[in-house]
């Protein structure tokens, strides 16, 4: 669904990603794991348009989509999350919702009027879901930018959902999150992708995440993949200890990949 | 018997006030269009109360080639003003990088110069007559008034403003637009264009803009092209002193001057009246560098 060939970013002399492969198949839950500094940000930022590549290619559903502004990618049915919350903080959370579902596919292809003034009652119905979904109705009219933090991550996931996507990129969700909430995240990715079939591209640090709810995963140092597999083949993947735990000096250069 | 201030009576101040909160209505509407722009953009469009002049101006030359009824001239002037306030966008904000904002700044000192001979170039720098409505009616309370044209030009600035107010907070283009301005990176990939809304926020601002071009040139009956400067700076106090990026603090800014400048045109004369205007202006700037409702003062 999302192949990544040869995926390079460079800041100056900084290889951020580093000639990247990835395939992520329909249907699902692809980890990116790697050390701070890997280039696992980067990465979702390439695929969203955010920044323009330096080299290789980003294609989507068999289209080459390198380059294209980010609303463009949404359009083509991509979503994502921020890493540092970028909620709009002085909308409501319903009028976050609300302006999100823009992203839609159904809703851009309407005219001008229906696109961009109150919109339907089947619009308002949805954005009613997702505040039912993410557990906020009871906040739905206060300032984004007045919510806890845990409630705030919530709200960032149903706006990227808002939009009905079919990729979904996730810049570690769990970051800040106690254990209790870490659990209901992990129950809400498998009700994504096992019920609405959202295919997802998880970016995370917290392993008891990563390794429950992924089926597949790429590691990442440097800026370049290390090791890919099942959870199981990672956690056993010597390449991958080594970049987390620092490599000891007499052991090989098997997780090299230091520019 | 009559307490007498400065040789003007108590109600003769009251109706110099009133007059002037309501032609204050034209200057509130203008202090509106920078703040608009600034807060989506953060950058000033100088040439705003221009193009609004130039809308008015557009319509004037218009009923010159066929006889229009006011009512008629002052829509065709708010959609020739949104198409200015598009224009500007091409041509001074579209194509500028965004890290360079003195870049634009400059170009639209540019524009506004280039749109004031343009006005010049076209009316041989003659004032020109424009139309009013309800320039024949008086409301009379003993020997207080209240000019009919007046209090229109008041009402149809009041309904501008309460258009743009429901685009703005009701409708989504309205959200889109402010969630660009909060954060154009999270928007985008909400599937909202930053081009797309800033220049939607250039035409809603250029054809408010429009109508209170149309209303300077109501009345006053003329439209002059003397009037592109003063309006500029009047436009922009009312967004300073209201604090730049405030809608509310514009519409009081404007009111307020309209006030003062028509008690200082009583008291002094109307030659004189532009300069305590200006003070009024460093007066703010000074003491409360903020404006009413701005937040600049807090990080002194």
């Amino acid at each position: 669904m999302l192949e990544l060939r040869g995926l390079s970013k460079h800041f100056g002399g900084v290889r951020a990603v580093d000639g990247l492969d990835v395939t992520v198949e329909r249907g699902q839950i692809f980890g990116l794991i790697g050390p701070n500094g890997s280039g696992k940000s980067t990465t979702v930022n390439l695929v969203c348009g955010v920044f323009p590549v330096t080299a290789g290619s980003v294609s989507f559903e068999g289209a080459e989509i390198t380059n294209s502004p980010p609303h463009v990618a949404l359009g083509n049915g991509i979503a994502r999350t921020f890493q540092n919350i970028r909620l709009f903080s002085e909308l409501t959370v319903w009028q976050n919702l609300w302006v999100a579902q823009n992203g839609q596919e159904s809703v851009r292809s309407q005219g001008f009027f229906s696109r961009w003034l109150s919109g339907n009652r089947g619009q308002r119905a949805s954005v009613e879901e997702q505040l039912e979904f993410s557990g906020l109705a009871d906040k739905r009219d206060e300032p984004a930018g007045s919510l806890a933090f845990g409630e705030q991550r919530r709200l960032e996931l149903a706006r990227a959902l808002a939009a009905r996507p079919k990729l979904l990129l996730l810049d570690e969700p769990a970051a800040g999150m106690n254990l209790e909430e870490v659990k209901q995240l992990d129950e809400r990715l498998r009700w994504l992708n096992e019920q609405q079939g959202i295919t997802i591209l998880l970016v995370e640090h917290v392993m008891e995440l990563v390794m429950g709810v992924t089926h597949r995963i790429a590691a990442l140092n440097f800026g370049r993949k290390i090791a890919e597999g099942s959870p199981a083949e990672i956690q056993q993947n010597q390449a991958v200890q080594e970049a987390y735990l620092g490599r000891s000096e007499e052991e090989g250069d098997e997780g090299g990949g230091s520019s | 018997m009559e307490i007498e201030i400065f040789g003007w009576t108590l109600l003769d101040y009251f109706q110099t006030i009133v007059d002037g909160v309501l032609y204050g209505a034209t200057y509130a509407i203008i202090g509106i269009g920078f703040t608009l722009i600034f807060g989506v953009m953060d950058k000033l469009n100088l040439a705003y109360a221009a193009t609004a002049l130039a809308g008015a101006y557009f319509s004037w030359g218009v009923g010159t080639q066929i006889p229009l009824p006011a009512p008629v001239a002052y829509v065709i002037s708010s959609i020739a003003a949104g198409g200015f306030g598009y224009l500007v966008y091409l041509c001074n904000f579209r194509y500028i990088p965004s890290g360079a904002p003195l870049a634009s700044l400059l170009a639209t000192v540019g524009m506004l110069l280039f749109l004031e001979e343009l006005i010049v170039h076209s009316t041989q720098g003659m004032p020109q007559p424009y139309p009013a409505l309800f320039d024949d009616v008086m409301l009379e309370w003993g020997d207080f008034g209240m000019r009919g044209d007046l209090l229109f030009v008041f009402c149809l600035c009041v309904l501008a403003t309460v258009f743009l107010l429901y685009v703005l907070y009701r409708t989504k283009l309205g959200m889109a637009t402010r969630a660009v301005a909060q954060q154009p990176v999270a928007a985008q990939l909400c599937g909202m264009s930053v081009q797309g809304t800033n220049s939607t926020t250039f035409v809603i601002a250029g054809a408010i803009g429009g109508i209170a071009g149309a209303m300077i040139g109501a009345s006053v009956g003329i439209l002059s092209p003397l009037l592109t400067v003063p309006v500029t700076v009047k436009g922009l106090i009312a967004a300073v002193i209201g604090g730049l990026g405030s809608i509310p603090g514009a519409i009081v800014g404007g009111l307020l001057i309209g006030a003062f400048e028509n008690t200082f045109q009583l008291l002094r004369s109307v030659t004189e009246r532009d300069m305590y205007v200006m003070l009024l202006l460093f007066a703010f700037l000074a003491f409360r560098p903020g404006g009413i409702f701005g937040t600049a003062s807090r990080h002194e």
